[in-house]
């Protein structure tokens, strides 16, 4: 007993304080929130237990609850790809030694690291205002720009831009997964007189397969989260007509606006569930497109 | 100074075991030399001894103290690493007094032992350099010096040479040797290499999967193997094999036709192994026949020379540098009965001249 | 085609035809790395030029702001600083001193905690671990959003809504799985012998912690630093949900009241505070560029 107390101490006391955090603030919370997502609950009063009303509720007569997944479906799914396209085709051309790969580089993230800012979603609404830089742009060319923030058309367009401008941190990634291919590879598919779009397609894409697997489940995953910018470009309250009612947008005006906290917390395990489903699809296809290097011996 | 015994000493990682069972009975003031092919568990069974790794089954004893349960920093002996473990943050003189201002020790002695295990090393003037800026020897010399400022009862190496390049190797084989001499401490030293534990060792215990296979000094490991796996192991070249059935007080040898071996040996299979230098080049031996020679190594002062006898056997026969031997050569190769290992079926020795060798 | 024609030429030398094929090789490389160029200079000026339009229009009155895609303003007009500083209830000065404040404690929150876990889980042997890495890891998916609700009940029996407690608290319990991960990769490739070393030296695990792995890590635990300050700084949700007082009020917090009193004649001050918003999180950008892209390349790869 204290021979197992002497080997287990040292770890379990430097695990403490994450233990702490883990049970009072990520597990004990996800259990409730389970509770209260059968409830009906505004805070000043006991939990009410309501059995299936909330999901009742919501997937038969919420409207916005559905608006609010086709916004954020749509939104994932274009700026996602968008995104990964971007990043990689910036990786490449910094990819083997470029002058000046620091500069570029580091313009290249530099929004990356400011894209969650508030500064930036503001930014971002004037930029697309009727009148903004956009549209002036436009202009030069004689089109006459969309009122990008007041029609629901286009509203979620600046949304995926302002995603797509952030792929800087996918790019890094990408960088250093395709430093570590072998030159030797390219040498080698060069003397087989392979062209450049057969390089890219039989060597550098497969063997980026692990990284691209990466940077996707990591890109969903923001992408199903996106709040801060959303919050700001609508207005909070997902603007103009709902077209940017974003999930969590939606759960955050249920919880805090309207205190219907176990309204939101059923909301919360749909999102949860949503984003676990993702990502499980995702680990379970990487097993026909991802191959690591170990696997091939 | 302590001696160290291992009573059937088990490791298991999982479902593997790695050791099965070592007993092993290191003495007071011995210089222990560990050697084995790579993963035979030399370094588990040397890190079990220092209290890094935990011990599955059995005792490990240090100094007549049962230290199964003691932590590494409280079993009184210091461990010299292959990749040396410099903490790199510190410089050479921080590095030394680690240990020592963990025990808690006052500074002057602190200062003292420093300073001795400086000179002793000749590390003097590195004393404020960080391990990056030293050279592999000089990082080695600084491993020592940590190793011996705590005045342990026992050393422990795992392969500290082998890091070095070949020259340097061999001089601080030498010096290694000649620190053993002055501190007269009990060491444990793990290799790969057979000149470092020929030369460095008072006793070797040969490993192999696991398992002790022999224990002894260099020489009765080289003269008396225990085994087949000892004989072929130590020494290089390696021992010439043949398998050959013994029948009434004799062996057949391919080629060589049949040598009387003048004493009882049960009639059976039986292996008969014969070191290179024990092989007579020429006219002479109980038993001889020729060959052609397929290749010659020189080395200098003496040459390995490989010679194809008429079943296509080839056996490896050690001969003096300054000889002539030349591919193509006929040449005659003899064998005596005495000069020679022999071993049963199961690969254990028949001790048939040991009487004899051994004067 | 000139450059051919060494090679046609049936008397040229074997030299002449090497050099021509080398010139050949020579101006094809140069020309696709121009075009490379030409590429990753569009590209970064239109990555850029939203940041520079903003710094540009901070200096602009509000009449040139829009319709005006122009980088230089006509007159540069520091008034708008000036005003923007103190055009809300609360002057800007508190609101940057409350979210230096957060921001400095939850950053060192983080970094102990982090490394305190990632050393345990990189170092240590215990049981049940790679149970708890397991599910250590699996908190990096879980979204902010199905803990906040549960959380902000919690903190507001305990009382601690409309103070920074929520904000910093968490943070010295390692709520953020990215950084334990982050550390425990750095950690994982120190050489063991050193812990190995130190446990023969006399060194229990604290000691070994605190006086090798630390030192040894200090580049991660930059990067950790320079990661969580990023994030904090720009922290949106927690702030705005745990803080209902102006005088608490984080910058973010201060920017969006600018942004949803939508009164036309502050674009100007707006986007002046919104320039020094970035500016902490820019200047560190530039300084730790380096940390910051080996952090990421980290983190992504092995
Ligand atoms: N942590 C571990 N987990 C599982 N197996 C291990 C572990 N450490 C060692 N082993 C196994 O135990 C056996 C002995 O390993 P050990 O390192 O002692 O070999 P060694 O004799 O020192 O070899 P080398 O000369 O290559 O250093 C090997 O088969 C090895 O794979
Ligand atoms: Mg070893």
């Amino acid at each position: 007993m204290r021979k197992f107390l002497a080997k287990n101490a040292p770890g379990y006391i430097f695990l403490t304080p994450w233990l702490i955090g883990f049970f009072v603030l990520a597990i004990g919370p996800i259990l409730i929130s389970f509770y209260l997502s059968f409830t009906k609950y505004d805070i000043a009063s006991p939990p009410k237990f309501t059995g299936l009303d909330n999901f009742d509720y919501m997937l038969f007569w919420d409207d916005r609850f559905w608006q609010s997944l086709k916004v954020t479906f749509a939104f994932v799914f274009l700026s996602v790809p968008g995104t990964l396209i971007f990043a990689l085709a910036v990786a490449m051309a910094l990819d083997k030694g470029i002058r000046a790969i620091g500069i570029y580089r580091a313009l290249f993230y530099l929004p990356s690291i400011l894209g969650g800012s508030i500064a930036v979603a503001i930014l971002w609404r004037q930029l697309f205002s009727n009148n903004g830089v956009v549209n002036s742009f436009l202009a030069l060319f004689g089109i006459q720009g969309p009122y990008w923030l007041s029609d629901p058309n286009y509203s979620l367009y600046t949304l995926v831009v302002l995603a797509i401008w952030q792929f800087g941190s996918p790019m890094l990634i990408f960088l250093a997964g395709l430093r570590a291919i072998p030159t030797e590879l390219y040498e080698a598919a060069e003397i087989d007189a392979a062209g450049p779009v057969r390089k890219f397609f039989s060597i550098t894409l497969p063997l980026l397969a692990p990284v691209m697997f990466f940077n996707l489940v990591l890109q969903m995953i923001e992408a199903f989260k996106t709040f801060n910018s959303a919050f700001i470009i609508s207005d909070g309250r997902g603007n103009p007509l709902d077209s940017l009612l974003f999930f969590t947008l939606y759960l955050y005006n249920e919880a805090f606006s309207y205190f219907r906290m176990g309204y939101a917390s059923a909301l919360a395990w749909v999102l949860l569930l949503i984003i676990a489903a993702f990502t499980a699809v995702a680990f379970a296809s990487s097993r026909y497109w991802v191959h690591y290097e170990s696997d091939r011996g | 100074m302590a001696g160290v015994s291992l009573n059937s000493v088990i490791k298991r990682y999982g479902m593997v075991e790695a050791i099965h069972g070592i007993d092993l009975e290191v003495n007071d003031g011995e210089f222990l030399v560990l050697v084995g092919p790579s993963g035979c568990g030399k370094s588990t069974l040397l890190r079990m001894i220092a209290g890094l790794e935990e011990i599955t089954d059995g005792t490990i004893s240090i100094g007549g103290r049962i230290v199964n349960d003691v932590p590494a920093a409280q079993r009184d002996l210091s461990m010299v690493f292959q990749s040396y473990a410099l903490y790199p943050h510190m410089d050479v003189h921080k590095n030394l007094a680690f240990g020592l201002t963990n025990l808690k020790m006052p500074k002057p002695e602190i200062k003292r032992r420093v300073e001795e295990a400086a000179r002793i090393l000749q590390i003097g003037d590195l004393m404020h350099r960080k391990p990056r800026q030293l050279s592999g020897g000089q990082k080695q010399r600084v491993a020592i010096g940590r190793a011996i400022v705590r005045e342990p009862q026992l050393f422990l190496f795992d392969e500290p040479l082998s890091n070095l390049d070949a020259e340097l190797r061999v001089q601080m084989r030498v010096e290694l040797a000649g620190l053993y001499t002055r501190l007269g401490t009990t060491m444990i030293y793990v290799t790969h290499d057979q000149t470092e534990a020929m030369t460095m060792a008072t006793r070797i215990a040969v490993l192999s999967e696991g398992n002790l296979e022999q224990l002894g000094t260099p020489y009765e490991l080289y003269n008396f193997p225990q085994n087949r796996f000892v004989a072929t192991f130590i020494g290089s070249p390696k021992m010439n094999m043949l398998d050959v059935h013994a029948s009434g007080g004799g062996v057949d040898l391919e080629d060589f036709g049949r040598l009387d071996l003048n004493t009882a040996v049960p009639d059976g299979p039986l292996v008969v192994g014969i070191r290179p230098g024990q092989l007579i080049l020429g006219e002479g031996g109980d038993v001889s026949t020729g060959g052609e020679i397929s290749l010659v190594e020189y080395l200098g002062s003496e040459m390995f020379v490989h010679v194809r006898l008429a079943s296509g056997r080839v056996m490896m026969v050690q001969a003096p540098g300054n000889s002539r031997h030349q591919i193509g050569d006929q040449v005659r190769l003899g064998i005596h009965r005495t000069e020679a290992h022999y071993f049963d079926a199961n690969g254990l020795r028949v001790p048939l001249f040991d009487d004899r060798a051994s004067n | 085609m000139a450059d051919a024609l060494p090679l046609q030429n049936p008397n040229a030398t074997t030299a002449e035809i090497a050099q021509s094929l080398r010139d050949i090789r020579e101006r094809k490389k140069r020309r696709a790395n121009l075009l490379r160029h030409l590429f990753l200079i569009i590209c970064s000026f239109v990555m850029v030029y939203p940041l520079l339009w903003l710094l540009a229009s901070s200096l602009k009155p509000d009449a040139e702001i829009f319709g005006n895609l122009s980088l230089w303003p006509t007159n540069f007009d520091w008034a708008n600083y000036s005003e923007g500083w103190n055009a809300l209830v609360v002057s800007f000065t508190q609101f940057f001193w409350n979210s230096t404040l957060i921001t400095v404690l939850a950053v060192i929150g983080n970094v102990i905690s982090a490394s305190f876990t990632a050393y345990a889980f990189a170092r240590l042997e215990f049981a049940g671990k790679n149970f708890w890495f397991a599910l250590m890891m699996m908190t990096l998916m879980i979204p902010y959003h199905i803990v906040l609700i549960p959380q902000y009940i919690l903190f507001l029996k305990m009382g601690w809504v409309d103070t920074y407690l929520p904000l910093i608290v968490p943070r010295f319990l390692a709520t953020d799985a990215f950084f334990i991960f982050l550390m425990v990769q750095f950690f994982r490739q120190l050489p063991r012998e050193l812990d190995e070393a130190a446990m023969i030296d006399g060194c229990s695990p604290f000691k070994i912690y605190w006086a090798i792995i630390l030192p040894l890590s200090v580049p991660a635990m930059a990067t950790a630093a320079i990661f969580s300050f990023i994030g904090i700084w720009q922290d949106f949700l927690p702030p705005l949900v745990y803080l209902n007082d102006v005088k608490d009020y984080t910058v973010p917090l201060a920017l969006r009241m600018f942004s949803s009193q939508d009164s036309v004649s502050l674009y100007g001050p707006m986007f002046a505070m919104s320039v020094l918003s970035i500016i902490p999180i820019f200047f560190f950008f530039v300084v730790f560029q380096r940390l910051i892209v080996q952090g990421i390349a980290m983190s992504g790869l092995k």
